[in-house]
This record gives C-alpha cells, structure tokens and sequence, in this order.
C-alpha cells in the first residue's frame, strides 16, 4: 500500500514517526509486537533441508546443501557451517542484484554470528574422520520478498532449514567416504535454538520488527540473538547511538521476546522424520 | 562436491509395466501448479511448481533502464535474468551466474520478444528476473511458461501469451515432459515454446539425435500439449479474480440465507 | 487548502458502466470475429489479416456503442494531460524538479510552473520572479498537474491551480491505477461515502496514489483497509453497498467513531 522508492517522502517519515511518539504503528502492532510467523518446512527436493518462512510479508527461502572436504588445519575434528544470503530483485526494487553487497553481507553475518556463538550446530558431529574428512554445510538464504527486518526472518529460516536437515551419513573407508545408508538430521546436528531480533530507532523511540517503512525511516538498528540462556550475538547499525539504558533494556527485552518465541514457533517440529 | 549418494544414471528410463521411471506414459505431462501475483513489490509476478520444478518470475516495467547506456531510443529493452539458486540443484551450484544461465536469460528473452510491443515504449525497459529454487528438468520451459504469465499479471501489453515444454527421446521412444533423470539420461532433449497470436514457434533447441518422422511427430505433440498447458496459464489468470468474485457471491447468498 | 470542496462527480466509473460485462480477458484472447460491426477500442487490436478483434491485456470485456475495449486491471499510470497526480521529488537543480509520479517515464516540475496564485497577484518588482513561486525539496510530497506529455518528451507537471502544491501531513497510499475510479465510484458516490463513514480527508489522483489525513490512527486505517478491499475488488459488482457494510462492520468491531 505504501509506496516504497529509493526516497522517502518527508510525510511518511512524519507520519511514522508521529504515530511512534504515540506508541502506535500503521498495522496496528504494539511497540514490541512481532508479525504473524509462517513456516514451510522441506520444500525443496533438490535440497538436505529447507525452510520457507514469512514474517509478516517478508519471505526468504532458505536451503541447506553439504560438501565433504578437509577440515581447517587448527580444527581437524570438526566440521564447518557457512551461510550466505541473496536479495533477489525479484524481492524489491531496492536490490538490484549483481555481486554481494553491503546489505547481503550483513545479512548472512548477522544471522551467522548469532547461530555460531550460540554453539547451535554441533560441528564435532559433523566430522567423519579426524584431520581427514568433515561436513562442509552449506546455509543459502534466498530473499523472495521484502517487507522489512530481511535478519529476524533470515535467523529463523536459515536454523529451520538445520533443523530439516537430512544429510546422508558418512564413513571413513579405505576407500574415501562411503554413505551408511543412513541420514544425519537436525535433531543429530543441532544443539540450540538462537533467536535474533532486531529494533529500529527514531528519534528516541525504540521498537521491535520494523515493517519496511518503519525500517527505510529509522536512524538506526540493533539486532540481538539470544538463547534460552544467554545473549549470543549483537550488532549495532546505522548512524545513530543508543543510550546505556536502552541496551539494558533491550538486551533484557530480547530474552523475554525470544523466549515467547521460541515456544509458540516450536521450531523442532519441522524436523525430517526419517 | 563430494557427494555421498551419487547422482546415478539408470540403465532403463522404462519400467517393466511400460510406464516412465515416474509412473508417467509417454504422451503425459507431469503435475503444473501456476499462481499468479504472489509478490508484491514486483510489478507482475508468478509462480509455478512443475514437477519437482519449482519457479518464480517477477516484471518490472517499463520503466527507466539502467545503467543508462542500454538504452534504447527508439523502442524499449527486454532483459531477462534467468538464475538458479545454489540448492535447487542436486550438486550445489556456485552462487554466481555461469553461462548456462546466461544463454538460457538471452534465449527466453529472444522468445518472449515477439509478444511484446516494444517499439512502444522507447528508451524504457522490461525487467524479468526468473529465480529457480528447485530444479528438475525443463526449467527453461517453465521458466518462459511462468515468465509470460508474470507479464501478462502486470498488465503490460502482449500479442498472446507464451508456452513452453520440452520434449524429447528416451531409449529411442518419443516422450513429452522430461524430466531431470530423463533429460540427462535420455537420447534427445527438445525444448519449444509457442506464441498463441500467430501459432508459431519461438523458442527452439535441440540437442541429440532423431529422425525426420520423429520430428514431425513431435512438432504436432508439442503443438497439443503445449495448448493444454496454455489454457491452465489463461485459467490461472482469470482464476485470481474470478476466485474473489466467487466469494462474494458465497458470502452474499449466505446473507441473504441468514436472514430468511 | 480545503480538499473536502472538490468535485470529482464528473469523473466517470467505468467499471461500473453498464456496458461492462464481467468478461474477463486475456492477452491475445479474441473478443469477437464481426470486424464489420465492431470497432477495436482501448486495449484491443485488430489482427494483421483483419478478421478478429483480440484484447491486449488481462481485463475486463468492454462494449460502448460499436467499440469494443478491455479495462485493464493492473498496469503503471500513463500520463494524460489534465491529470491529477502526486508526485514525489526525488532530485532538483536550479532548473527543474525531478518527479516520480509511478509511471515510465520520471516527470518534469519548472520553477515557471511553481508559482502562487495569491504571490502572483502581487506583480513583478517586489524581488525577482523566483519569490513568487514555491519551492520544495528532496522527499515533498506534492498534487501536481498533467502539463503535457507524449511519447518523445518526459511529461512536463504544473502546481499552479486551486488543490495543487505541497502536502504537509496526512499519508499517501498507493493502489493500481486502473483501479482509481473504483474508489471515486459513480457520480463520486465512493468516495463520498469513505469520506463520510470514515471522517477522513481524501485526495485521489490518476496515478494510483491516494493522499488521507484522519482524526485519529483507527480511522486512518480502517480507510486504508477499505481502499485495499476496493483495489482487491475492484472487478466485481455491488461495490460501493459491500464497501459501506465491511466500513459499519469494522467500525462497531473497533469501536471506532
């Protein structure tokens, strides 16, 4: 409905901003209110594990694919996850496509990091022979469409899609690997459940979610990944600051948030069964 | 890749009772799923799941072309993107277009050219950005058939829609709809698209070996079954609002039994 | 500036136009083969051998008079001279502003055609003749008219005339513009009705963009999710009644005024 251009009219930013002050958003949410989650677990036949999530209007398709190789010299019994992410100008007319960019990097980092930290893949299990041979996952967030906060959508896409993982079993041979005819699967591989979630901030107002106007007015942002424990990640972005207070707040916001979260998305149920 | 359960090649693409590897005859398509609209910052979009294969499109335009030098002065561009994502393949792909992807970006735009009016629209462009997110045998086809349906939802003018699918020969036997195992095991693969407004051919490749009697017989096969595959695009078009109209007369006459 | 004075009771509502089937059509359907009776109109075009009369677009069948036309569903603003739209700056330099008005082509705003109706009364000599007209900037929002447009030249906008210039507040949302008339409706009839029920300010231009300023953020959104039900059904019959109903309804459910 809001037409979203490279400019930002200066009403909309008014009007954004205006209605924040009064701790009201233009779909109706509260100020620390998520989007409706929608998962789609295992859609692609092509792929060892998948998730299409939406939250709200934002959907990224994430699938998971593996590679066996050599491990790093400094690791030589574990295995390795590397993610990446992809704005698809089919997403929005704000990404153009071409060679990763600013936005895609952060992305993938972002969601990396808050998932690293947390230990949620188990990468001892992912070796088959020590020094010889480990898993290499593959974590390829694809951006189908863009409605705002791309990084709390890409965290829970990019750890259903370990969750749904189905990877055929390796074993150390004389010959090289040889599968056991057996799967790996999320319930082997993943070992926590980090959540990221991400505010945006104008002026003084701080809120969680940001559809895309909210996002394409705010000064700055903060993403926080938690477990049920422990904050795992942050990462502070845009030209503005933050006062020491709404970090305490925030910090302790996102373990409550994520917490909520966590139960009503169960995400363990979009486990492959085997 | 390393890969730990390998992507064999069965000796036989038929089985014992006749049927394809897929439970398919020969003259049988497999199962097409079209939507229409499903992204909304594009100005036309579509989806298909075609098999296995599973497919959005999305247009932009006309609008400015960029970078500016491509453009034209006396008509509009049409630029195509066809890409795979890195798991829609068996072996994970490099992220990066290669130049299968490009060829296949330059022949869709060479076939969806004939039904656009370009010569209307100068110093514009045409986007169509085609994702494949997973993949299994004739995605250039699907990708032209869901292609043409995401600019006919963005309104822009067309002499017809386009429809495309591959044909082709597995252990000698001419088939219609192959899929991934066939198109990389079989004996000939021939992909065609067809434009409605004049009932010709504008997409055309064929790799393999066949003989004359077997090319006319597919070129009428493709003709039949790329029609089938046209009126369920045409239905998937009208079906989005025809389906809206449906539910308001459902809710309208549950009213009015309401109120008796 | 008093918005609520316009009239659009002259514009007319062609989907609701009697001679409007439900027919919807396809690129390349064939509309009819009696070529000696009938006339190709708006979205349709006679084939090269000059036996039928198909339709260029996904939309709804048309009959006026002996023309036949397809009323396109979707599809970007075509600028018109005389139009209404609402442009948003997106770059300026001394000589001219640099307008999206969600069409191809980006338009054209001249500091010529900027200036103020009452400054202007006031005659040359009082500063130069850049204090007469009214400036803007990156990111204004602004109701601009059609000046001129064509296939060969970028479509020029003027603000001179009553309604037109710079907006300060309030929202601008944006729908398909084929769809507009649905929301202005027969003789106005829509939107005087929105107006009414909802107690919004309300500025519908030709390029799908529509400018709201409410009494409050529910009823502002409650008029956005009407228009959003507009645009969604803009094809069908009975419109403006339907409309009313889901406005009475979502008011008494949110207790809204």
């Amino acid at each position: 409905m809001m037409d979203v251009k490279r400019v930002i009219s200066k009403i909309e930013r008014k009007y954004i901003k205006n209605n924040l002050k009064k701790e009201q958003r233009i779909d109706g949410r509260g100020l620390w209110d998520y989007r409706d989650f929608k998962i789609t677990p295992g859609l692609i036949a092509s792929a060892e594990g998948s998730a299409d999530v939406l939250l709200g209007e934002t959907r990224i398709i994430t699938g998971l694919k593996y590679d066996v190789g050599t491990p790093f010299p400094d690791l030589p019994d574990e295995g390795v996850c590397t993610l990446m992410a992809e704005l698809l100008p089919l997403a929005s007319p704000l990404f153009e496509g071409g060679p990763p960019n600013n936005q895609s990097i952060e992305l993938a980092r972002v969601v990396d990091r808050g998932i690293r930290h947390a230990d949620c893949v188990q990468t001892k299990k992912l070796c088959i022979k020590e020094k010889e041979a480990v898993y290499i996952l593959f974590v390829d967030m694809y951006v189908i469409n863009h409605s705002g906060n791309l990084i709390d959508c890409g965290g829970v896409s990019a750890l259903t899609s370990l969750i749904n993982a189905h990877i055929p079993e390796g074993r150390w041979t004389e010959n090289g690997v040889e599968w056991t005819g057996k799967y790996l699967t999320g319930e082997d591989i993943v070992k926590e459940l980090p959540l990221v979630m991400t505010y945006g901030k104008i002026d003084d107002i701080v809120f969680a979610d940001p559809s895309l106007p909210e996002e394409l007015v705010s000064d700055g942002r903060i993403s926080i990944s938690v477990t049920e424990t422990q904050i795992t990640s942050i990462q502070k972005s845009g030209g503005t600051t933050f006062s020491f207070d709404e970090i305490q707040m925030l910090a302790k916001k996102s373990m409550e948030i994520g917490k909520q979260l966590r139960k009503d998305l169960d995400l363990l149920q979009y486990k492959t069964k085997i | 890749m390393v890969l730990l359960i390998k992507d064999e090649y069965p000796d036989k693409l038929f089985r014992e009772d006749g049927k394809r590897l897929d439970g398919r005859d020969k003259k049988e398509l497999r199962p097409i799923k079209m939507e229409v609209g499903v992204l909304k910052n594009a100005d036309g979009s579509a989806y298909i799941e075609w098999g296995n294969n599973k497919i959005f499109a999305a247009v932009y335009g006309p609008r400015e072309v960029h970078p500016h030098h491509l453009a034209k002065p006396d008509r509009g561009v049409l630029r195509v993107f066809y890409r795979m994502a890195t798991y829609s393949v068996f072996d994970r792909k490099r992220p990066a277009p290669g130049r299968r992807e490009k060829e296949i970006s330059m022949i869709i735009s060479d076939c969806l050219e004939p039904v656009l009016f370009l010569e209307l629209y100068p110093g514009t462009s045409f986007e169509v950005f085609i994702e494949v997110i997973d993949a299994d045998g004739g995605t250039r086809c699907a990708s032209t058939t869901v292609a043409a349906l995401a600019l006919a939802d963005a309104g822009v003018p067309m002499r017809s829609l386009v429809t495309s699918l591959a044909l082709g020969i597995i252990d000698g036997e001419l088939v219609v709809d192959l899929s991934g195992i066939e198109d990389k095991a079989g004996d000939a693969d021939l992909p065609i698209a067809i434009t409605w407004f004049n009932d010709e051919i504008s997409l055309l490749q064929f790799d393999g070996k066949m003989d004359l009697s077997q090319f006319d017989e597919f070129l009428t096969l493709s003709k039949e079954f790329a029609k089938e595959i046209y009126e369920m695009q045409v239905a998937t078009l009208k079906e989005k609002y025809l389906g809206i109209q449906e539910n308001i007369e459902k809710e309208n006459k549950n009213r009015e039994d309401d109120s008796k | 500036m008093n918005e609520e004075e316009e009239d659009v009771s002259s514009e007319e509502d062609e989907f609701e136009v009697e001679e409007t089937s439900r027919e919807l059509v396809v690129p390349g359907e064939i509309l009819t083969d009696d070529t000696k009776n009938f006339i190709p109109g708006r979205g349709t075009l006679l084939t090269k051998d000059k036996s039928k009369i198909v339709s260029l677009m996904l939309g709804l069948k048309s009959i006026k008079k002996n023309y036949i036309n397809v009323i396109p569903l979707k599809g970007i603003y075509t600028p018109q001279p005389g139009d209404k739209v609402i442009a948003l700056v997106v770059d300026k330099n001394p000589v001219k502003y640099k307008c999206d008005i969600n069409s191809k082509d980006f338009a054209q705003l001249k500091p010529r055609n900027t200036i103020k109706r009452e400054r202007s009364r006031m005659g040359r000599g009082r500063g130069g003749p850049q204090d007469d007209t009214e400036r803007f900037d990156i990111g204004d929002l602004i109701i601009a008219k059609i000046l001129s447009a064509d296939r060969l030249n970028k479509p020029e906008l003027t603000t001179v005339g009553r309604y037109l210039g710079k907006k300060n507040g309030g929202i601008v949302i944006s729908i398909d513009p084929p769809k507009i008339p649905r929301v202005i409706g027969r003789a106005g009839s829509m939107i005087k009705m929105l107006k009414n029920l909802t107690k919004c300010n309300i500025f519908v231009t030709q390029n799908g963009r529509i400018w709201i300023r409410g009494e409050n953020i529910e009823n502002e959104r409650l008029l956005i999710k009407a228009i959003a039900k507009i645009e969604r059904e803009a094809h069908t019959t009975g419109l403006t009644d339907r409309i009313q109903a889901f406005i009475e309804n979502e008011k008494v459910k949110g207790g809204i005024n």
